[in-house]
């Protein structure tokens, strides 16, 4: 097994061990920052790896990845700030069950959630980079169209009581997508002659805002906090009552994270809320989604950091960065002369065994990391309310502006915060939106290249096989919410006995 | 509920209608595509004014999406709304007073804000949670926070 003798030397011969853990809590800090993305974290840490020896330097990244996807759910749970886009959809259930003092223990689930995701990435990643890297080549205009309308039809299972307003949600979402540069031909779109607006608005922004922010105006009118009992205040990990109730929500993630992951472009916010809801579908419970349900925790942490490893399959397969971390991990190989894509295999094997050694040691960092960060963060959101709510409104509006060095973006994330209030007042879901603003893009963009390709012919859609399979996939997750919905309605009429 | 789906309703009507002619109004480029740039825009706006239309009918024939609950007063939406003007002061004074001092003002009024009792702790701890903050995000990370008219 010279594979593994590889991946042995580099544990033992390089800095790769420390490398792993300092990336981790180093990605755990950033992730839990709201406004510094994975990527933000990993960019920052970049010109300190050129003096590295190579192995150290691409496992110091890439743990960076590992531990940020897992840091931005500790202030989804507790603040209900997602400090990553991918963190959002842990935010419904995550904070609802902090809200009940059981924010330990939402921890405890997102942290083994994380670990098992983590290393089934770790698995997808070694064990499949060569095939599910040429099925991710297949992917062409079409397909990316049909992947965002499959992530789109998510929407109408989390409108919540009404579909309607969750379809509203999604538009505004969708609308707020389209401003900025057009995809196709540059003209500039409603950006009302303001240069901030022309390239377009941050997801991370409206997240912020609708969620964080939101939160914050309302907390401003709610009456104080009893103070909450120790044992909330304790990490607490799952029993084993739990784990099993975890098994299907965290097989769902897996699974989905896979197939997002290896497919560039897609990313852990479509898997993460892909998983959720169909984590509700095959739930025993599904009447607990929203109001604090565990799976409703497992399912988007396991996608998300599924992510974490499949993300890597094309860019060391093919050399094609997925994703902005995934770019930034391209930059860390450039920067020491390496080219991933098949030559990386037989060239510098030692470096591609290292690093999947390192994610090992990263997944394992992140959980002795978590076990030790996670109590002081309990004790954290626990302090008298008008201090912590003002070192929250005082951190958003430091990580915003960190992100571009923008005082506009601030003001935009205001904006959404208000925008946020707005729909909490018209009881329109918040998480439609966000869905809108994240696939808005990916889908007008490639639905556009795609009548480009084809003349103008719709048939284009439906002639290649994936964007077929993906559209009649997101075909049925509508008709199955729409039973749902009729469902409902028939049962509000029903006279009560 | 049912009042409170119309006026979304027709705030939705409105907005479907200002974002068509924005829609409208666009530029047409050279480079354009069949679908041009406007092409989704309008799409989209047709589809949230006949979104608006089934919500607003939907609540005249009494199918109110939500139970009844608590309801907020007038001056309880202007105090929510006093967190997002705090915001708002932050990002008018910092260019002027810098990123510390304006990050430590903000820290101080949000804690009275939120209902600390006017003590000196207070102003103790938005000093010490500014410099935690900018050493973090100015030393640590290295991001050129706003250095003011006096940096």
């Amino acid at each position: 097994m010279p594979e593994l003798a590889l991946a042995w030397n580099a544990l033992a011969t390089t800095w790769a061990v420390p490398a792993a853990f300092v990336g981790v809590a180093w990605g755990i800090v950033g992730g839990a920052s709201p406004g510094i993305s994975p990527s933000i974290a990993m960019a920052l840490l970049l010109p300190f790896t050129y003096g590295m020896e190579p192995v150290a330097a691409i496992v110091l990244l890439a743990a960076v990845y590992v531990g940020a996807e897992y840091g931005g759910s500790i202030p989804a749970i507790l603040i209900r700030t997602p400090g990553t886009n991918a963190a959002a959809a842990t935010v419904l259930d995550g904070f609802e069950l902090h809200r009940q003092g059981r924010g330990g223990e939402a921890l405890g689930i997102s942290l083994v959630s994380g670990l098992v995701g983590g290393l089934v990435g770790l698995v997808v990643l070694v064990a499949a980079t060569g095939p599910l890297a040429r099925f991710a080549l297949a992917f062409s205009a079409p397909a990316y169209f049909a992947l965002g309308v499959l992530g789109l039809s998510v929407i109408a299972g989390l409108s919540g009581k009404s579909l309607v307003k969750g379809l509203i949600a999604g538009l505004l979402g969708f609308m707020i997508a389209t401003i900025g540069t057009d995809p196709v031909s540059g003209v500039a779109r409603f950006t009302f002659g303001s240069p901030d607006l022309l390239s377009g608005i941050r997801p991370i922004v409206v997240m912020v805002g609708l969620f964080a922010v939101t939160e914050l105006m309302v907390q401003a009118i709610e009456p104080p906090w009893a103070k909450a009992e120790a044992r909330s205040a304790r990490l607490k990990l799952p029993d084993w009552a739990t784990w099993k109730r975890l098994f299907r929500p965290q097989a769902l993630g897996a699974a989905i994270g896979t197939f997002e992951g290896v497919t560039p472009g897609a990313g852990g916010t479509i898997a993460a809320f892909l998983s959720y809801n169909e984590a509700r579908r095959w739930s025993k419970h599904p009447e607990e989604f929203g109001r604090g349900s565990v799976e409703g925790v497992a399912a988007p942490e396991c996608a998300n950091n599924v992510v974490t490893g499949a993300a890597l399959v094309p860019l060391l397969g093919l050399g094609i960065p997925g994703s902005n971390s995934a770019a930034i991990l391209l930059g860390g190989f450039l920067l020491h002369g390496l080219a991933p894509g098949p030559t990386l295999f037989t060239k510098n094997p030692e470096v591609v065994y290292g690093l999947y050694a390192g994610l090992l040691v990263a997944n394992v960092a992140m959980l002795v990391l978590g076990l030790v960060i996670l109590t002081p963060c309990l004790w954290l959101v626990n302090r008298p309310k008008p201090y912590l709510m003002a070192f929250i409104l005082a951190l958003i509006v430091s990580g915003i502006y960190a992100l571009e060095a923008s005082l506009f973006d601030v003001g935009l994330v205001l904006a959404a915060g208000v925008l946020g209030y707005g729909l909490r007042y018209f009881g329109i879901p918040p998480l439609p939106l966000v869905l809108g603003v994240v696939l808005g893009f990916m889908v007008e963009s490639n639905y556009r290249r795609a009548l480009v390709l084809s003349g103008g012919e719709h048939a284009i859609f439906w002639q290649d096989p994936i964007s077929l399979g993906l559209l009649v996939a997101a075909a049925a997750v509508l008709a199955l919410s729409l039973r749902r919905e009729l469902k409902l309605a028939r049962a509000e009429h029903r006279p009560s006995s | 509920m049912v009042r409170r789906d119309l006026v979304c309703a027709a705030l939705g009507l409105a907005l479907a209608a200002a974002y068509y002619a924005a829609a409208d109004a666009v530029p047409r480029s050279l480079l354009a595509d069949a679908v041009g740039a406007d092409g989704v825009p309008k799409l989209l706006a047709i589809a949230l004014g006949l979104a608006s239309i089934l919500l607003g009918a939907r609540s005249l024939a009494g199918r109110a999406a939500d139970a009844a609950r608590a309801e907020a007063g007038l001056l309880q939406h202007l105090r929510a709304l006093g967190v997002a003007a705090l915001g708002g002061a932050f990002v008018a004074l910092a260019p002027y007073l810098g990123y510390p001092l304006t990050l430590g003002l903000l820290l101080l009024a949000a804690t009275l804000y939120y209902g600390a009792a006017p003590r000196p702790r207070v102003a103790f701890y938005a000093a010490g949670a500014a410099a935690i903050l900018w050493l973090l995000f100015a030393r640590v990370l290295g991001i050129a926070m706003p250095a003011g008219i006096l940096g």
